[in-house]
C-alpha cells in the first residue's frame, strides 16, 4: 500500500521559474517586516519613534506591485510559477496561490487599512506605557497573513494564512499587560480563536478525505453536482462554523464585544475591519471555488447564519451604552449583511463575490473612520461611554461632522458610501426572484431600520445634547489621526457619491480557481 | 488498492450511518443530510452526558476531610494548590518549543537536499534567518537573561 | 480482524469530541488549552488516516503545518495565560467577568 509514497518521493523535482512579480507584495512585506525588526534590534530605544513610520512605509511600498499587477492586467490570473510548455509545472503547490483581480483588490484593501491602522496607533501606543515597536511588527505579520489569504486556493495555505492573521492578533489584544480588561480580552479571543481553528481544521480534514486533495479546485471537481453525502455536509458545516468564529457571526460572536472593548482601541479597529475581512476572504475562497456544486447544502446554512447574525447583532447593539461595544455589535450585524450574498450564490457566484467585496471595501472605510473618531474623542473624554459624546458639536464641529458621515454611511443613508454597499447586497439578493433571497432581503431591510435608530442616537448625542461635564475646551488632534480621519472621510464620501469608483474595481472580481 | 477505488470507499465507510430506509423517502436529500449532521451533534452531546452522567452514577460519593484533600505524594499538603512558582524556566521552555518544532520543516529538506539544489539551500537559509531573527530578538530584549 | 482507516477516523472523532467537551466543561484556562491540543491532534490523526487511505501526501504535509501552527498557538496562549495568572492567581474563566453586556 505504501508503494505510491515511494514513487512520489523519488520523482524528479523539476522547478519551474517563479513569477516574482506576482508574489512581490508578500515578499516586500516579509522583507520589510524583517528589516524593521533588525533595525529595532540594532538601535533599540534610539529608533523607537521611527518604527511606525517605517512600518507604514513598508505597507505603501508593498502597494506598488499590487498596482502594477493591476495595471498589467493582461497576465491575470497568475500563479506562483511561470507556466512554460518546456518546463512542466509539477509542484505540489500548483494552483494553491493565485493572483487575480479579486485578490489584488483585497490586497490593496488590506494594505491601505493597515496603513490607516498605523496612523491610528501611533499616538495611542507612544503615549501609553506599552511595548510599541513589537506592536507594529506584529501588525505587519498579521497583514502578511491577509495578503497570502487573498491569494490562497488551497486548504493548507488558507489555514496557515488564517493563523498568521490570528496569532499576532491574540497577542495584540492582550497588549495592555497591566490592565485586567485587556488580559481578559486576549484570553477570551485566544481560547475562542483556537477552538474555531480546531473545528475548521476538522472540517478541512473531512473535505480532504472526500476529495483526495487539499486544492480547492480539485475539491470542486471531486464532488459531483447534486451529490450529497453526510460526510460532505459535515465537512462543510464544520468549515463554515470555523470561519463563522473569525467573522463573528452569531452564535459564534461571543468573543467579539469583550475583545473589542478590552483590546487597545486601534487594535479593535484592526480586528473589526482587517481581521474580519480576512475571515470573509477565506469563506469566499472556500465557498465559491471549492463548493460551487454544493449550493443546496451551503446556502441554507449561511442563510440562517446571516439572518440571525444581523438580527441579534442589531438588537443587542440597541441596548449598548458604550460606543466601542456598540460598534462591536454593529460590526456583528454588518457581518450579517456581508454573509447575505453568499446565501444565494448559486449560479451568480461572480455577482455575489463582487457584492461582498464591495461591502468589505466600503465597510473598511467607514468603520475605520468611526474608530478614528472614537480614539480622538477618548483623548479628551478618557471614556467611550455614549453619554461622554454629548455636546461634541460645540467643541469639535469638524469631528462631529466626520462622525455623522460615518454613522450615516453605517446606517446606509445616501449619499455616503454605505448605501451603495447595501444596494449591491440587495441587488444580488433579489436577483433571480428566489423566495429565500427575497425573504433575506426583507429581513435585511427591517434590520437596516433598526440599525438607523442607534446610529442616529449617537449623532443626536453629539449634535444636540450638552456635554456631561460642561468642559467645552477644544480637542487637539495629532496630525496622524487627522490624516486617518481625512482619508476615511474622503473614501466614504467618494464611494457613495461616485459608486462607479468602487464598482469599477469590484465588477471585475471573480475568483480564479487556479489550474 | 488503487487511488480511485479509495476515493469512493472512504466516504461509504463513514456514511454507513446515513439513513437509507424508505421511511425517509419523502424528506428531501438536503434535509436528510442535515438530519445526519444533527444526529452527529446529538451523539456529541450524548457522549458528554454519558461521560459525566455515568461517572456520577457509578462512583461512590462519601467525602471525608481526608479524601477531599489534594494528593501530594502521600504527604499532607500545606497551603493552596495554586501557589506562585518561579517561572524562570518557563520562557526557555516556550522558546524551545517554538524552535524545536521548526525542525519538522528542516528534516524533509535535509533528506532531499541534493535534488533541491542551490535554490533549496537559499530558501532554507532564508527560513533559518527568520527563525534566528526571533532568537536574536529574544536575546537583545533581555529575555534570555537569568532572572 | 483488519484494522481499516475508518477505525482511525472513529478514534479521531472520539478524541475530537472529548477535546471539545473538555473545552466547554472545564473552567481552568490551562486545562482548556490542553483540550484544544487534543482537538488538534484528533485532526492530525484524521489527516494521516485519510492520507494513507488515499495514497496522497498532501494530508501528511498538512499535519506538519498543523503541528507548527499548534506550537505557535501554545507559545502565544501560554504567555497570555501567564500574564493573566500573574495578576490573578487561581483565576478561572468564570472569574474573568470584567467585560460583559
Amino acid at each position: 500500500m505504501s508503494g505510491t509514497f515511494v514513487t512520489l518521493v523519488a520523482a524528479e523535482i523539476e522547478r519551474p521559474s517563479i513569477d516574482w512579480h506576482a508574489i512581490a507584495p508578500e515578499l516586500i512585506l516579509l522583507g520589510g517586516g524583517a528589516l524593521v525588526t533588525v533595525i529595532d534590534l540594532i538601535w533599540l530605544e534610539r529608533v523607537r519613534k521611527l518604527i511606525p513610520t517605517l512600518t507604514s512605509l513598508v505597507f505603501l511600498v508593498a502597494l506598488i506591485p499590487v498596482i502594477t499587477l493591476w495595471a498589467d492586467g493582461s497576465g491575470l490570473p497568475r500563479g506562483l510559477w511561470i507556466i512554460d510548455e518546456n518546463v512542466p509545472a509539477t509542484g505540489v503547490w500548483e494552483g494553491a496561490f493565485v493572483v487575480d483581480n479579486y485578490s489584488l483588490v483585497l490586497k490593496g484593501l488590506f494594505l491601505l487599512s493597515a496603513y490607516v491602522i498605523v496612523l491610528l496607533s501611533t499616538n495611542y501606543m507612544s503615549e501609553g506605557d506599552y511595548y510599541d515597536s513589537e506592536y507594529y511588527q506584529l501588525i505587519a505579520a498579521s497583514v502578511l497573513g491577509m495578503l497570502v489569504m487573498s491569494s490562497s486556493r488551497d486548504l493548507i495555505s488558507i489555514f496557515v494564512a488564517l493563523e498568521l492573521v490570528s496569532i499576532p492578533a491574540y497577542l495584540m489584544a492582550a497588549w495592555r499587560k497591566r490592565d485586567l480588561k485587556s488580559n481578559e480580552a486576549g484570553l477570551k479571543y485566544m481560547l475562542m480563536g483556537v477552538f474555531a481553528s480546531a473545528i475548521l481544521l476538522y472540517g478541512m480534514s473531512l473535505l480532504y478525505g472526500i476529495a483526495g486533495s487539499t486544492l480547492l479546485s480539485d475539491i470542486a471537481a471531486a464532488i459531483d453536482i447534486g451529490e450529497s453525502r453526510p460526510v460532505i455536509t459535515l465537512g462543510i458545516v464544520f468549515t463554515i462554523i470555523g470561519f463563522g468564529f473569525k467573522v463573528s457571526a452569531v452564535p459564534f460572536h461571543t468573543w467579539a464585544p469583550d475583545t473589542y472593548e478590552g483590546a487597545p482601541t486601534p487594535l479593535t479597529a484592526f480586528l473589526a475591519v482587517a481581521s474580519k475581512a480576512a475571515g470573509f476572504v477565506a469563506l469566499i475562497n472556500v465557498v465559491i471555488v471549492a463548493l460551487p456544486t454544493q449550493a443546496n447544502v451551503v446556502e441554507p446554512f449561511i442563510w440562517v447564519l446571516a439572518a440571525i447574525t444581523m438580527t441579534v447583532g442589531n438588537l443587542i447593539a440597541l441596548r449598548q451604552t458604550n460606543l466601542v461595544r456598540m460598534l462591536a455589535y454593529s460590526g456583528v450585524a454588518q457581518a450579517g449583511y456581508m454573509l447575505a450574498p453568499l446565501a444565494v450564490y448559486d449560479g451568480i457566484s461572480d455577482r455575489a463575490t463582487s457584492a461582498v467585496v464591495t461591502y468589505l471595501v466600503i465597510y473598511a472605510a467607514m468603520n475605520l473612520g468611526a474608530f478614528a473618531v472614537v480614539i480622538i474623542a477618548a483623548r479628551k473624554t478618557r471614556s467611550a461611554e455614549l453619554s461622554s459624546y454629548g455636546g461634541m458639536f460645540n467643541y469639535a464641529p469638524g469631528l462631529t461632522l466626520a462622525m455623522t458621515i460615518f454613522l450615516f454611511s453605517l446606517a446606509g443613508i445616501p449619499p455616503v458610501g454605505g448605501w451603495w454597499a447595501k444596494f449591491e447586497v440587495f441587488r444580488v439578493l433579489t436577483e433571480g426572484n428566489r423566495t429565500s433571497g427575497i425573504a433575506l432581503a426583507v429581513i435585511a431591510a427591517v434590520n437596516s431600520v433598526i440599525a438607523a435608530f442607534y446610529y442616529l442616537n449617537i449623532a443626536k448625542q453629539m449634535w444636540f445634547l450638552p456635554s456631561p461635564d460642561g468642559d467645552n475646551s477644544r480637542i487637539a488632534i495629532p496630525p496622524a489621526l487627522l490624516a486617518a480621519v481625512g482619508l476615511t472621510v474622503a473614501a466614504t464620501i467618494v464611494s457613495g457619491v461616485l459608486p462607479g469608483v468602487v464598482s469599477d474595481m469590484t465588477d471585475f472580481v471573480n475568483v480564479a480557481a487556479g489550474q | 488498492m488503487g487511488v480511485q477505488q479509495n476515493v469512493a470507499q472512504i466516504p461509504v465507510d463513514l456514511g454507513s450511518a446515513q439513513p437509507r430506509a424508505v421511511a425517509f423517502a419523502p424528506v428531501s436529500d438536503f434535509l436528510r443530510e442535515y438530519i445526519v449532521v444533527g444526529l452527529f451533534g446529538a451523539l456529541a452531546f450524548g457522549l458528554v452526558a454519558a461521560f459525566i452522567g455515568l461517572a456520577s452514577i457509578f462512583r461512590p460519593d462519601r467525602p471525608t476531610a481526608d479524601k477531599v484533600e489534594n494528593y501530594e505524594s502521600g504527604v499532607d499538603p500545606v497551603g493552596s494548590g495554586w501557589s506562585q512558582s518561579q517561572i524562570r524556566y518557563y520562557i526557555f521552555a516556550l522558546l524551545f518549543v517554538m524552535f524545536d518544532v521548526e525542525a519538522v520543516f528542516i528534516f524533509p529538506w535535509a533528506a532531499r537536499l541534493e535534488d533541491l539544489g542551490v535554490f533549496g539551500l537559499v530558501e532554507m537559509v532564508i527560513f533559518i534567518f527568520i527563525l534566528a531573527l526571533g532568537l536574536a530578538y529574544a536575546w537583545r530584549k533581555g529575555v534570555l537573561r537569568w532572572v | 480482524m483488519i484494522v481499516t482507516e475508518s477505525w482511525y477516523l472513529i478514534v479521531s472523532a472520539l478524541l475530537f469530541a472529548i477535546g471539545a467537551t473538555g473545552l466547554l466543561v472545564r473552567r481552568n484556562p490551562l486545562v482548556m488549552f490542553m483540550c484544544v491540543e487534543l482537538m488538534l491532534n484528533a485532526v492530525n490523526i484524521s489527516f494521516v488516516a485519510f492520507s494513507t487511505a488515499l495514497q496522497d501526501l498532501a494530508g501528511q504535509t498538512a499535519v506538519f503545518f498543523v503541528l507548527v501552527v499548534a506550537a505557535a498557538e501554545v507559545v502565544v496562549g501560554l504567555s497570555i495565560v501567564v500574564a493573566v495568572m500573574r495578576r490573578r492567581p487561581s483565576a478561572t474563566v468564570d472569574d474573568l467577568a470584567e467585560l460583559k453586556g
